[in-house]
């Protein structure tokens, strides 16, 4: 059973859900630590809530590089997005950050 | 577009890569490089605001790499292997319920031995504060190295002189007559010292117990403290009982404590004790105290060392207390004390259980072989259906290192499975085998943590031992192979690896059925033996009136002589007799004489059997007279006289009539009127001692052997022996009645015990075997039928087909008898303490079990190789 997802992991599926599809985008819309990104990319896609693809090689050797691996949500994952974005919420919620936010 | 990676960059990439598992590494390195060119486009397009440096950012490698590879090897894969093998377990519930069961009888087998092991070796007496610190002090002789008790006197000369010891303390057991008129029973008990207690670190459960206050002056201290059992049995754990009297041996004595419920004393053999009184309360036999006798011994001693002093300062400080005993008493001339750490068992009776625990572990070691070869087998033959999926996930990218791992890891659950199943079953074992056991243990065996702990690793180890070579043999194939050709091959090499597991299951169950059958001839053998007497339709129970401490010189006499006449009226008693022991079962007893024409000849001087008898003695047990006469009754009887066994008088008079010659023992003279023959009074395996029969009214002897024989059925005689010796004092009970021929096959219950286990071992090692032959061979028809069917179609008759399946079971057979006639050998030597009347390597066992083996062999080939010759060639050649 998946844990309830870590504040990290939010971060990473709602960059992906945004538009980035590989590891360096999604550090760079973060900020996060490259030895947090590759990781956990790697346990969402175990779980489910990710899906991983290589990049064609044709598309890479027009553009003369080497290959990318892109990522994108799978319906699991948009659900485990939603659901925590939901808990987030209620969080903050709770510690009282929305009504300053509100007064202030 | 020119940001290619630094050579650096990827030196340290590949390196990190290492780290990653071989079949996920490419991909790996490919992704980091992928990201890496990425990153270097992106700075170069000057958008370095966002974007990590290059550094930072490859900094993150070395942990990704590491979380790959604890996610391959840990949690997650781990996990994964587990739940696929229990999968597996669940889809063929038939195949693991065999393999499960089969695990369990091995470790079942050595788990069993094992809690004994604990019990009586490993574990430390029950209720003992620091028994690390606890060593036994035993006297010994310089000339006879022996390890005995101790006199009072000496114990208190050790108290004083051990000044390595934080404490010395000692104990002795006894029986103890209790209550008065009708609710009189015999317990055991211990007479102790009176910091016994304290040294140990008991604390009391209710009231006090005893303390030095306790050991002033003999015969002063009438206070008792019960065992918790004894307070539970006795006066249902009522709280008030302290300072309430309790008659012990018919004097009053009072109840001062209660002893906690997990101490049931420091002697791991016997009994556990039910009570406790001062030392000081014990009654020296013939009048007398025997606290201040140097010659009479009878105190187990025990000492505690004290803070910083190790086991071999402790020894070396033992000279100054042997010194002060060589010259404390002139007797002691070469007495010398000793040590040896911890409580429960002395040194000799550590090493025989360690004998017997041997033998026993090392046949359950035998059956875990067994157990695992058997089990690898059914592995071996399942592997080939598995052969596919095998290469399917191998093709589908999974290592061949993975897959060993989990074929081990679903081996290992099974076994595990069968070590839990076994736990209930633990206690029981134990039980059962305490039962069987030639001593009897006070020690309690429940299972504990570490009875557990090796469960789980003798279950590790079979589940790596089976599990292991079937999973290599699975993961050498080569995939391509494996998928061209389907599963229809088994690998040669599988086959051959088949071939010697069930080749080793023959040899081991060959040499487990020679044991048994050693060991049963030595049980028929022993019962057949001449013990000198006849045990046929003898009753004997057993008296104690020390313990009423009410019979001495002429009432002792006068009691004796009562009984007799009231066990001679028992209607179906042909002779009552009472001796001071009775063969084989107990009360036995040595005493030193010397032939008293040369009483410095060491060949006419011997610690010789001491029996007295009453003179019906011979009569009741059938002992031929070979010269003189036998005793007669107090009256006829003035001379102190003795009869001698034969192998006394051909030691202390070779050559010469025995009768008319006269024999010192102690200050006293005997003449000897009659040779009767040997009598095994100790044991059967050993031959006669030299022995000497007194006359019961001229020795004060208060322990009492009633002797019977009877015509009638034995229960009615037995409930007329209570009655009897009730009808001559109703608080003296009768206790140990049993009829001499069980007694007798009780004394081979080591032997019959080993028996019993190894017999029970070789039937379901010889079972387990066959039906693995059977499986091997039926697999092997299987395979060809094919050829069986052209062989057919060309022409062969059935009886060919037949031979040749056979062959190939004898051959199997063959070499597990000459493999098994090497076990076997190594058995019957490692039994030899065990056995009777037959050798080690006893041809007839061996011709008996190697047919036995060949047979069964023969057997498990039969019924695949009917199945052969009736193959249907067209149908087989379709197929």
């Amino acid at each position: 059973m998946p844990r309830p997802l870590g504040i990290s992991s939010l971060q990473i599926l709602a960059a992906v859900r945004d538009g980035s599809t590989y590891g360096l985008d999604i550090v760079a819309r973060t900020g996060l630590p490259s030895g947090t990104v590759y990781p956990t990319l790697g346990r969402l896609r175990r779980h489910g809530q990710l899906r991983a693809h290589w990049e064609d090689q044709r598309q890479a050797d027009r553009e003369g590089r080497s290959r990318r691996r892109y990522y994108e949500l799978t319906p699991e994952g948009e659900a485990a997005l939603s659901v925590g974005m939901t808990r987030v919420e209620e969080a903050a919620r709770a510690l009282g950050l929305r009504d300053r936010k509100a007064t202030g | 577009m020119n940001g290619r990676p630094s050579r650096r960059s990827l030196l340290y990439l590949r390196a990190c890569g290492l780290l990653v598992p071989r079949y996920r590494r490419r991909e790996w390195v490919e992704e980091w490089i992928g990201e890496l060119e990425a990153l270097s486009d992106a700075r170069a397009r000057g958008r370095k605001d966002t974007y990590p440096g290059t550094l930072g950012f490859l900094a993150g490698a070395l942990p990704h790499a590491l979380w790959t590879r604890r996610e391959e090897w840990t949690m997650d894969g781990l996990m994964q292997d587990v739940r696929y093998g229990l999968r597996m377990i669940r889809r063929g519930p038939g195949f693991s319920l065999v393999a499960i069961l089969t695990l369990a009888l091995g470790i079942g087998a050595n788990g069993a031995i094992f809690s004994l092991v604990n019990g009586v070796l490993l574990r430390p007496p029950p209720g003992v504060a620091d028994p690390g610190r606890m060593v036994q002090i035993a006297r010994s002789y310089d000339e006879a190295p022996r390890w005995d008790n101790w006199s009072w006197p000496a114990f208190k000369l050790i108290q004083s002189e051990s000044d390595a010891m934080a404490g010395v303390e000692g104990f002795s057991g006894g029986s103890f007559l209790l209550g008065r008129g009708q609710d009189t029973e015999l317990v055991p008990g211990e007479y102790v010292s009176g910091g016994y207690f304290r040294l140990l670190g008991v604390n009391p459960a209710v009231g006090r117990l005893l303390d030095p206050g306790d050991e002033v002056s003999p015969g002063g201290h009438p206070v008792v403290v019960l065992s918790h059992g004894l307070w539970q049995r006795r006066y249902g754990r009522d709280p008030e009982v302290v300072g309430q009297v309790l008659h012990v041996g018919g004097e009053p004595y009072e109840i001062v404590g209660v002893a906690p419920e997990e101490f049931v004393g420091v002697d791991a053999m016997g009994t556990p004790p039910e009570l406790w009184v001062s030392a000081m309360q014990r009654q020296g036999s013939r009048g007398g105290s025997v606290l201040d006798r140097w010659g009479s011994s009878w105190f187990y001693v025990f000492g505690k060392l004290a803070p910083g002093v190790s086991l071999p300062e402790a020894e070396a400080s033992m000279d100054r207390v042997t010194a002060g005993l060589r010259s404390a008493w002139e007797e002691n001339r070469d007495i010398r004390a000793l040590l040896a750490p911890g409580l429960g068992l002395t040194p000799e009776e550590r090493a025989e259980g360690r004998r017997i625990f041997l033998l026993l572990g090392g046949i359950a070691l035998m059956v875990l072989l067994l157990t695992c070869a058997n089990v690898g087998n059914l592995f071996l033959a399942r592997a080939a259906t598995r052969e596919t999926e095998m290469g399917i996930r191998q093709a589908l990218g999974a290592g061949k290192t993975r897959l060993v791992r989990q074929l081990v890891t679903e081996s290992v659950a099974m076994a595990l499975a069968a070590a839990l199943i076994t736990v209930p079953l633990l206690s029981g074992a134990g039980t059962t085998l305490k039962a069987l056991f030639p001593f009897s243990l006070a020690v309690p065996l429940a299972p504990d943590l570490r009875v557990y702990l090796f469960l789980v690793g003798v279950a590790l180890l079979a589940g790596v031992l089976f599990g292991t070579a079937p999973a290599l043999a699975l993961a050498r194939r080569d995939v391509a192979h494996t998928l061209r050709e389907g599963a229809s091959t088994g690998g040669r090499s599988r086959t051959r690896l088949r071939d010697t597991l069930v080749v080793g299951q023959l040899a081991i169950s060959l040499g487990l059925v020679s044991g048994a059958a050693l060991l049963g001839r030595s049980v028929l053998n022993a019962s057949r033996a001449d013990p000198g007497f006849d045990p046929d339709g003898v009753l004997v129970g057993f008296i104690n009136l020390a313990a009423s401490g009410r019979y001495e010189g002429q009432s002792l006499v006068d009691y004796q002589r009562r009984l007799v006449s009231a066990l001679e009226r028992i209607p179906g008693v042909e002779t009552a007799a009472l001796a001071g022991q009775a063969p084989i079962l107990g009360g036995h007893a040595r005493s030193t004489v010397a032939a008293a024409d040369r009483p410095d000849d060491p060949r006419a001087r011997f610690e010789a059997e001491y029996t007295v008898v009453t003179p019906g003695y011979f009569d009741a047990l059938d002992v031929p007279l070979l010269q003189g006469r036998t005793l007669r009754p107090p009256e006829e009887e003035p001379e102190r006289v003795v009869v001698v066994n034969e192998t006394l008088a051909r030691m202390f008079w070779p050559g010469q009539e025995a009768v008319g010659q006269e024999l010192i023992g102690g200050e006293d003279r005997f003449r000897v009127v009659g040779v009767v023959g040997d009598v095994q009074m100790r044991s059967l395996r050993s031959p006669a001692n030299p022995g000497v029969y007194y006359p019961f009214h001229q020795e004060e002897e208060p322990y009492v052997s009633i002797h019977l024989r009877t015509r009638g059925p034995a229960p009615s005689v037995i409930s007329a022996m209570k009655a009897a010796v009730a009808s001559v004092d109703p608080e003296v009970p009768v206790t140990g009645i049993t009829d001499l021929r069980s007694g007798l096959s009780r004394s081979l219950s080591e032997t019959r015990t080993f028996g019993i286990v190894v017999a029970v071992f070789a039937g379901l090692a010889l079972a387990l075997s066959v039906v693995g032959l059977y499986g091997l061979i039926a697999y092997g028809v299987s395979q060809r039928v094919r050829e069986m069917g052209i062989r057919m179609a060309l022409g062969a008759p059935g009886r060919q087909l037949v031979r040749l399946v056979l062959a190939r079971g004898l051959v199997l057979s063959g070499f597990g008898l000459v493999l098994g006639l090497g076990v076997a050998l190594a058995v019957g030597w490692a039994l030899k303490g065990a056995l009777f009347g037959v050798g080690a390597a006893n041809p007839s066992a061996l011709a008996g079990s190697a047919v036995l083996l060949l047979g069964s062999g023969l057997l498990a080939a039969w019924i695949p190789a009917r199945r052969a010759s009736r193959v249907d060639a067209a149908v087989s050649l379709r197929e």
